[in-house]
């Protein structure tokens, strides 16, 4: 036994001195290393989000299918018939549902990742962990529900032969790369906050709303350069453009929505393609480097704020 | 007190230097009061320092009890040894696996069964999953679950509750491992077998730090004696004049 116990000592003798963990992080680097390993724990904590939130009900996973099924069913009636936006936008269905799909993407990173740092404030009084991994497996748990819709996109466009066989389709994985880094640097940034501030939480909420109708989900871009020519707003779009999630939007919906890039006819009347924005690709790369930019401002607020989460929980 | 194994040399594997915690109550939380009671915040501000310059060397293989009254500090300095909190000055240094047993079963979720349990927690410690298929019998073992492990935790009394988070948490091998108030758990046979499990990580060599009120348990498992009292080390040295300094510093409250 004693001769265990002076190995163990000898070979703490060679370790070198670390500074107390959460201290120790001096750049971002440094704090993706760490996160990095504890990759397993990530996992865990993702299953744990998704295992827990339908643990008990019957019909458990299907149950995050169901809300956007039924969001698209109100939009189709609602807007897409009643107010007759199926009219000017061919295949209205599969047009919904793409929005409805990246927006709800980036709604639960946002969400998820707000109430991430809270919602485990047990663990972060007791125990050291790089605290990214809280936002973090809000967004896996999102990915995961993510995935499922995509794949009943994806299978939608297929049965209804509107599979779009085209290079588009390489905008799909353009627009969740932008939807994860804005998501992901917005979740980071108001977990920390909702600490020292719970209004962030309701505030979060009325945003995302105000956003939600801000995209171009239930009506098409055509229809917002429509009324920047009919109500002589010509900064409109530009303006509309600024925001990340717009373009995000737009570019997931040029990737699997085929018929907005054909003419199309419905009840005798010619339909033109979407008026896509010119310049969508570079858009694209700068809104995706602005964005990185953003994670990583994101993650030195975080660091700065972590170190009094144990007290202020 | 124990015999513990002589260890030539032994290394320090915390060290702390000037170590300072000021703590801001705000009693405002919302917006709204925020905004009504902005420019009179410092009426509605309270801070305090929960440690003044601490300074504290600790060398490996030994078990520190810190003790003071309630409010001296010692689990905040405690949480900045883990990392948990940081301080507002000086600097906290380590070297060596460092696991914290500060409360039982913070990470359980109880929607969970003790199974899934385990390996979230496991992680949480600090253990790889393959290592903890490695020990994940022995961890059943130890807590005396049985068929228990794979039903919700929620349904656990809170005797198994506790026990398979101690079974867990003795299990992550740490070099270093800070204990706070979670001894006294479950029936006395197994209270028992915690504290030869304790012993068995004396031997092997591993550093304890403890907070601990019950001077007995601080008796029986120490080696050296903090004290702390309103956030400064007072008294630093043997068991037997350590609890009486600990009396004393009740005294001067």
């Amino acid at each position: 036994m004693s001769s265990n116990a002076q190995e163990r000592a000898d070979r703490l003798a060679t370790l070198p001195f670390q500074k107390s963990a959460s201290a120790g992080r001096a750049n971002v680097v440094e704090a993706v290393r760490e996160l990095f390993q504890h990759r397993e724990l990530l996992g865990l904590l993702v299953r744990r989000e998704l295992k827990s939130r339908y643990k008990d009900s019957s019909l458990g996973f299907l149950w995050s299918l169901i809300r956007p099924l039924t969001m698209l069913l109100i939009y189709y009636v609602a807007i897409g018939q009643f107010l007759g936006a199926a009219r000017g936008i061919p295949d209205f269905a599969i047009f919904v549902f793409a929005g409805l799909t990246i927006w709800g993407l980036y709604a639960e990173i946002v969400t998820g990742g707000t109430l991430s740092i809270v919602g485990n404030a047990g663990l972060i009084k007791k125990v050291y962990l790089p605290r990214e991994i809280f936002p973090l497996a809000a967004t896996g748990s999102a990915l995961f529900n993510f995935a499922i819709q995509l794949v009943v996109l994806v299978g939608a466009t297929v049965v209804l032969g509107q599979f779009p066989v085209s290079w588009n389709l390489l905008y799909l994985p353009v627009a969740i790369a932008i939807v994860l880094v804005w998501g992901v640097g917005l979740g980071i940034l108001l977990s920390a906050l909702n600490v020292f501030l719970r209004d962030v939480q309701y505030l979060v909420e009325v945003a995302l709303l105000i956003l939600f109708w801000a995209s171009p989900i239930v009506y098409s871009w055509s229809y917002v350069v429509n009324a920047a020519v009919l109500a002589d707003l010509p900064w409109l779009p530009a303006v509309y453009l600024l925001n990340p999630i717009s373009n995000a939007v737009i570019a997931f919906q040029k990737g699997i929505w085929l018929a907005g890039s054909e003419i199309r006819m419905i009840d005798g009347v010619e339909i033109p393609p979407q008026p896509w924005p010119d310049d969508l690709n570079m858009r694209l790369f700068i809104m995706f480097v602005v964005g990185v930019v953003f994670l990583v401002i994101c993650q030195r607020v975080f660091q700065r704020l972590q170190g009094n989460f144990a007290q202020e929980i | 007190m124990s015999v513990r194994p002589l260890i030539k040399n032994p290394p320090v594997v915390i060290r702390a230097s000037d170590v300072s915690k000021r703590f801001v109550i705000r009693k405002d939380k919302s917006l709204k009061e925020r905004i009504v009671n902005f420019g009179r915040s410092q009426k509605h501000k309270d801070d305090f320092w929960a440690l003044r310059d601490v300074d504290l060397e600790i060398l490996a293989g030994t078990s520190v009890g810190l003790v003071g009254a309630n409010g001296s500090g010692k689990s905040t300095l405690l949480k900045v040894i883990g990392g948990i909190i940081q301080p507002n000055g000086g600097t906290v240094e380590r070297r060596g696996r460092l696991a914290a047993l500060l409360e039982l079963g913070a990470g359980f979720h109880p929607d969970l069964t003790g199974r899934e349990n385990v390996y979230l927690n496991a992680s949480i410690l600090g253990l790889s999953r393959g290592e903890t298929d490695e020990y994940f019998d022995s961890i059943v073992d130890f807590s005396e679950i049985g068929d228990f492990i794979d039903t919700q935790v929620k349904f656990y009394s809170s005797g198994m509750y506790v026990r398979l988070a101690f079974a867990i948490a003795v299990h992550v091998d740490p070099d270093v491992l800070l204990v706070d108030e979670v001894l006294a758990v479950g029936d006395e046979p197994f209270q028992r077998k915690c504290m030869d499990k304790i012993r068995e990580f004396q031997d092997d060599g591993r550093t304890i730090v403890f907070v601990s009120h019950s001077a007995g348990q601080i008796e029986e498992l120490c080696d050296r004696v903090v004290v702390l009292s309103h956030g400064q080390v007072v008294f630093d040295g043997g068991t037997d004049d350590g609890i009486a300094a600990l009396r004393r510093s009740f005294s001067d409250r």
